[in-house]
């Protein structure tokens, strides 16, 4: 089977580094820049749930209650921007897009409507994927099989 | 909810008093909703009478504002207010359980009657202007706070002056609250020229106008859960909730537009194009559905 071809994205730095990224639970029909930071007023609640502060923020008249999460360690986020106007000349799917990042963030504040963020949430649960990602591809070395046999022999 | 608190005066706590509920500003789009209350003891209740409180509507800003002065300075009645900031009212009313406005006013009331009788104020009878069933309103207040007799009834700010006392208390609360308004937002041209904030005040209409953003509605002195913000939504962009597609849900089929489609941003995963799935981990092992994790697997 032939790969197909993989998008451009080009993640040379940008010249944002987002203080924060807002994860909201809702879904807003508006994908380009808006006065967030004039509207959105997050505030600390004083309150900590599995170790993390809550914060408390309204939008369209809805209270969320948010966390601050940040992205492991060797893992940076960007937000891309689909470049237009470029024809992509590979030609073979004929609708490779290339992307440009155009800013970069080290963590996420997700929100919740109307419940407390807690550790069960799906946002914070989705960075167990990477460990056990890495458990899963690691290369099982010779001594991992020594152990691993040895376990065996004193099980059986 | 904030309740402002002056102390019990003495003799609240050693005659039997009687307190009069009334409430302000809970018609209009902006600004919070103030319950006031004010108590005398029995005895004062007569003076009281000649000291012409009106229903605060029936009076001019001026003179509501001298009378609540005096009011203050007068050693035999007490008084406290609730100011619900219309954050709260939005937030309450839009939650994924609704609470509707009547059980926010009867909250509000209780919670000034509770005050005053954790204060020690000795409370032998509450006058309380109606919201929706006066009746109804009467047994929950008297299930709730059993001993104290409670009358509730239509328009009792002008039939009482312990109540037209607390309307304006409550009036005059409300009022400088909206004037002295400091917006939470910090985007430029916003004014306080609000007029009434109710739907039909030419000044209102304009400063809705003023004030409306396509992506955030509005300041948050806005109260977003009114009827009158609605058409301004339709003309903004669409932000759709989890909680009201539950509501949908009984009428339509639900046309789940919870998230912007992954594949419309350009990502696509093991799927078809056109079955446009979520961020949603559907069709994928449960550890990926409960992370919401989709496979994408190119860039388009």
């Amino acid at each position: 089977m032939a790969t197909p071809p993989a998008a451009g994205v080009d993640l040379s730095p940008a010249a944002t580094d987002l203080g924060r990224v807002h994860l909201l639970p809702c879904g807003i029909r508006h994908n380009s820049a808006a006065a967030v930071s004039d509207y959105f007023k997050p505030r600390d609640t004083g309150v900590e749930v599995d170790g993390i502060r809550v914060e408390e923020a309204f939008f369209r008249g809805r209270k969320l209650q948010g966390a601050t999460v940040a992205l492991p360690d060797g893992y940076r986020g960007y937000v891309l921007e689909k470049k237009n106007g470029e024809k992509d000349t590979q030609g073979m799917d004929g609708d490779v897009s290339s992307f440009v990042s155009r800013a970069e963030f080290q963590n996420i504040t997700y929100w919740n409507h109307d419940t407390m963020p807690s550790a069960e949430d799906p946002l914070p649960r989705c960075f167990h994927w990477l460990t056990i990602a890495n458990a899963m591809h690691k290369p099982v070395t010779a001594e991992d099989m020594e152990n691993m046999s040895a376990m065996q022999n004193r099980n059986s | 909810m904030a309740v402002v608190a002056t102390a019990a005066p003495e003799w609240a706590t050693k005659e039997p008093c009687l307190m009069g509920i009334d409430e302000a500003g809970r018609g209009p789009v902006l600004g919070p909703m103030v319950y006031g209350c004010m108590y005398c003891a029995r005895s004062y209740q007569n003076t009281l009478a000649t000291l012409s409180f009106a229903d605060s509507k029936t009076l001019k800003e001026e003179q509501r504002e001298e009378l609540f002065e005096s009011l203050k300075t007068n050693s035999s009645i007490g008084w406290e207010v609730d100011v619900i900031c219309p954050k709260v009212l939005s937030a309450k009313m839009l939650k994924r359980t609704k609470v509707n406005l009547n059980e926010i006013s009867h909250n509000s009331a209780m919670g000034l009657v509770k005050k005053a009788l954790d204060m020690g104020v000795l409370l032998a009878e509450v006058y309380v202007d109606t919201v929706g069933d006066p009746e109804k309103y009467r047994v929950k207040l008297a299930e709730k706070f059993p001993g104290i007799k409670f009358v509730v009834a239509k328009k009792a700010d002008s039939l009482y002056p312990v109540v037209s006392g607390a309307s304006i208390v409550a009036k005059v609360t409300r009022d400088r609250a909206v004037r002295n308004w400091a917006f939470d937002e910090t985007a430029q041209n916003m004014h306080m020229n609000t007029g009434s904030g109710y739907p039909g005040d030419p000044n209102t209409i304009q400063w809705l106008k003023d004030h409306k953003h396509p992506v955030f509605g509005f300041p948050t002195l806005v109260r977003f859960s009114w009827g009158t913000c609605t058409p301004y939504f339709k003309n903004g962009v669409e932000v759709t909730w989890e909680s009201d597609e539950l509501d949908e849900d009984e009428a339509s089929n639900g046309s789940a537009k919870r998230q912007v489609k992954l594949s419309s941003l350009g990502f696509t995963g093991f799927k078809r194009k056109s079955e446009e799935i979520e961020s949603s981990g559907k069709a994928r092992c449960k550890f990926f559905q409960a992370r919401k994790l989709e496979l994408v697997r190119k860039f388009q």
